[in-house]
């Protein structure tokens, strides 16, 4: 789940990836070396039965409120504690199922949505679950402006018009209304995000702050945002119990869940930076499941009998990328010419082994219409002869830039060397992820190796991304990445807006997957791969399962033996 | 006494040469003695002229590639007879990126030197001669250049100016030429004074001259001695912008990015960091112990006598 920072849904500033985040510090490695010799917790040699201990680096969580919370691991607590309209269907992720809503329908004009709520269910609190807490939720989301507000205002929801657009129409029936006749798949996917959590309105309103309206907030209360930073109040299969920020997180069954009840009866997540303590914490059976380990100690976990891994795509996906500004970068040929010239297998087996794995089409796997296809294979004489094509016989010279972090610094350098057999002389650029940005989001680059985390879980949030530039002159106000890159496209545009209100969900499929297609041959992305998370588990941990995004990183199917 | 008597030896050691060429070299040859009698500081000239060396030669010493790898099969490789120092994680010989890099590190050197001594040399001797406020103004702004940690000062550069290795050279002589200026200022001002200096004022030279003829010659020495001796410490700041990865581009072998690019691996695969910061140490040593012998050589106070 990405992070979004200043007016950019684009999210290449996300705390870089899972793995980067395990920077040595010495002070994390004192840190997590005082909890390992019994600083803060007993030092018991098992975990108990019933409680299941993870080690992952959660000083990314600032927040639990669902309204603010665009971060990683706080999507897992959030995914876990709180219950949406819908849920991701974790057997098939191109659908979803009822979470707080047991039905609904949509209008024949595709405008309006009726949800029917499950009867009868209640949040931890022991309040009941009504349409009301479904409609002050999003409410509160949206009158609360933060991060992630965009995945519900953009179906048309203001500050002024949200309290008529979600509203209960009875105890146990929410309507929403969009603004436009989407895609009903695309307005529900959305709906699955942690942003979209249904939270206790008496609960929360209880301990909301009177606020004096100012031109910057017009609302006279709070909605609890003070209170709801570090405190609970959801209806998912575990509840909050604690949280000490860069310190401990503590789940705890939720005893008044609807459905099945989780097997566990407390999950606690102990903050610990380093790969290599988080290994041996593992190996000792201090914690049942290590969460940041890096490639080296991911490899001895797996040759460990006692100990298993697990591991799972998830959305977000790295590419290089070609201006067209460039002369050179805009011939076609030039462009396919690029997608040869990189060593997907070797880069994969050795580059990327435990972080990522190759993929060239950009739609995350498991995503509703990603289409699954790899046509491309190192080939050097084939490239050549696309750049004779091209009448670039001899080869050109091209600037790369580069952030100087891994793997992109690992995979420019490995393209710079296979580009050069093809005779493209590749000057690489490094610069922190400030400098290249900056440079990138103003088209002023060559080349650009990045990263693109899905905002929501719905093909349009990458579909949007590569396949659609609504303006491509330098001043336009939608700039997405084939704007940056100078890539006009008025068709593929037409196309994906087209996607996003095809109220057909095989034939929305069948739309995405064709402008993956057409940007495989054509795009001047050369996709390179989508990360995977990886972590090591103890034997006796059963039915542990890492889902296609933190937030369905579910823990209630977990048991110990 | 005739002169066709005399060995070489004494005719450079004679208490009264019979010309400036016989008194000069005759100087150098009792620095070279005393320079020789300091053991370590010949390992640090013989240290430098193998560095010297290798950068000549690379391309005829190297055993492989030093920027094309085999990522799919050579990728990590421990030392061994194929590769002597083993491979890095692009596949590519350590040695013969080590054997490239001497290029990259001996060049960082000279042209700092080349660039930051002449600098330090005219703004000390120029203040410590005129005096008054140009003194003043020429010592204040070498004191806010001073003021700031040298490797903090070469970063703020290279982000304005843009990573690379030609703007890390710059950074580098930006940040390094202050402490020459001081030696310089403080060398002119025990000599302004002299008898020397007033009889060629009396000639009608002017200040230029004297400056350039008649001073700067005299800090030199010194000025050599400190620029051997700072040469380590840029190397270290060359490599420590190319562990940021704010020093040398990629592929380019650059000691100080190795390190970056192996720290990584530094548990499972530690040579590939390692190999880069013993040369970086070798080299730093030999440049330290050059300079500590040059120092003891050129000690105008100790010579002649």
């Amino acid at each position: 789940m990405p992070k979004v920072i200043v007016n950019e849904r684009g999210t290449e500033m996300n705390r870089e990836t899972i793995s980067s985040r395990m920077r040595p510090l010495l002070a994390g490695a004192a840190f997590s070396l005082l909890l390992v010799s019994g600083g803060m917790a007993p030092a018991f040699a098992e975990t108990p039965a019933d409680t299941l201990v993870q080690a992952w680096a959660i000083d990314d969580t600032i927040t639990l409120d669902p309204a603010e919370s665009f971060e990683l691991s706080p999507a897992e607590f959030i995914g876990n504690a709180y219950d949406m309209l819908v849920r991701l269907d974790i057997a098939d992720t191109t659908k979803v199922k009822g979470g707080i809503a047991d039905s609904w329908t949509v209008s024949d004009d595709g405008l309006t949505y009726t949800f029917k709520l499950k009867p009868g269910i209640k949040f931890a609190s022991g309040n009941p679950v009504t349409a009301e807490d479904v409609a002050w939720s999003f409410e509160r989301v949206v009158k609360l402006d933060k991060s992630p507000a965009f995945i519900l205002t953009q179906f048309g929801l203001t500050g002024d018009n949200v309290a008529e657009k979600a509203k209960a129409a009875d105890e146990n029936t929410f309507v929403f209304t969009v603004d436009k006749a989407y895609a009903p798949s695309f307005v529900l996917n959305c709906l699955t995000a942690t942003v979209g959590a249904v939270i206790d309105k008496k609960l929360v309103m209880e301990h909301a702050e009177a606020k004096t309206p100012s031109d910057e907030y017009k609302y006279d209360t709070d909605f609890g945002y003070g209170w709801l930073k570090t405190n609970y109040a959801g209806s998912g299969p575990f509840k909050i119990r604690d949280w000490r920020a860069n310190e401990i997180l503590v789940l705890e069954r939720n005893d008044n869940y609807y459905g099945e009840k989780p097997a566990l009866a407390r999950v606690i997540y102990r903050h610990v930076k380093e790969s290599a303590t988080q290994r041996l914490m593992l190996e000792a059976g201090d914690v049942d499941i290590a969460r940041n380990l890096e490639p080296g100690d991911l490899d001895a976990v797996s040759k460990n009998a006692d100990l298993a891994t697990t591991s799972a795509p998830k959305g977000t996906v790295y590419y290089i990328s070609l201006n067209q500004k460039n002369a050179n970068l805009a011939k076609p040929e030039v462009r396919e010419a690029f997608k040869y010239l990189v060593d997907y297998d070797a880069i994969g087996s050795t580059l990327l082994k435990g972080i990522g794995e190759i993929r060239q089409t950009y739609q995350a796997k498991g995503v509703l219409g990603a289409l699954e296809a790899s046509p491309y294979k190192f080939d050097v004489a084939k490239a050549k002869e696309l750049l004779e094509k091209a009448g670039l016989k001899d080869g050109f010279s091209v600037t790369f830039d580069v952030r100087n972090t891994q793997p992109v610094t690992g995979i420019a350098e490995s393209f710079q060397q296979t580009a050069g057999q093809a005779g493209v002389k590749i000057e690489i650029i490094p610069g922190d992820g400030k400098q290249t940005l900056t440079k990138y989001r103003a088209r002023n680059h060559d080349m650009y190796i990045g990263q693109w985390g899905m905002d929501y879980w719905d093909p349009n949030s990458n579909g949007e991304a590569f396949t659609s530039n609504p303006d491509n002159g330098d001043d336009a106000s939608v700039k997405t990445l084939a704007w940056r890159n100078a890539w006009d496209i008025p068709e593929l545009t037409a196309q994906s807006k087209a996607a996003l209100l095809e109220r057909d969900n095989g034939k929305r499929a069948e739309m995405y997957q064709k402008l993956q297609q057409e940007a495989l041959e054509t795009s001047p992305f050369v996709m390179i791969f989508q990360q995977i998370e990886a972590a090591g588990l103890r034997g006796a941990v059963k039915n542990y399962k890492l889902g296609p995004s933190m937030d369905t990183n579910f823990l209630a199917s977990v048991t110990k033996q | 006494m005739s002169e066709a008597t005399m060995t070489r030896r004494e005719w450079l050691l004679t208490d009264r040469p019979q010309s400036r060429l016989q008194a000069r070299l005759g100087r150098a040859y009792v620095a070279w003695r005393r320079f020789t009698a300091n053991k370590l500081a010949v390992i640090g000239l013989v240290i430098i002229l193998g560095l010297v060396f290798l950068a000549i030669f690379a391309p005829l010493l190297a055993p492989h590639s030093p920027y094309i790898g085999d990522l799919a099969k050579a990728r990590l490789l421990a030392p061994g007879a194929g590769h002597w120092l083993g491979t890095d994680d692009q596949g590519r010989d350590i040695l013969s990126r080590l054997i490239y890099g001497s290029r990259l590190t001996l060049q960082v050197v000279l042209l700092v030197a080349v660039i930051a001594a002449p600098i330090g040399l005219l703004v000390g001797t120029v203040a410590g001669y005129a005096g008054g406020w140009v003194d003043a103004v020429l010592m204040r702004i070498t004191d806010i250049f001073l003021a700031f940690p040298k490797l903090v000062l070469a970063l703020a550069f290279v982000a304005a100016l843009g990573p690379g290795i030609g703007n890390a050279i710059i950074a580098i002589a930006i940040t390094s030429w202050p402490p020459y200026a001081r030696i310089a200022r403080a060398e002119t001002l025990t000599v302004r004074n002299s008898d020397y200096i007033q009889a060629v004022q009396l000639m009608g030279a002017s200040p230029w001259r004297i400056v350039l003829r008649h001073i700067m010659p005299l800090c030199i020495s010194s000025l050599i001695v400190r620029v051997t001796l700072d040469m380590a410490g840029i190397i270290l700041t060359a490599a420590g912008l190319g562990f940021l990865g704010l020093g040398a581009q990629p592929p380019l072998p650059e000691w100080g990015a190795m390190i970056a690019s192996g720290r990584r691996f530094i548990l499972d695969q530690w040579w590939v960091a390692a190999a880069p910061g013993v040369a970086i140490l070798i080299v730093s040593l030999g440049f330290n112990l050059l300079g500590d012998g040059l120092r003891d050589a050129l000690d105008p106070r100790g010579s002649g006598q």
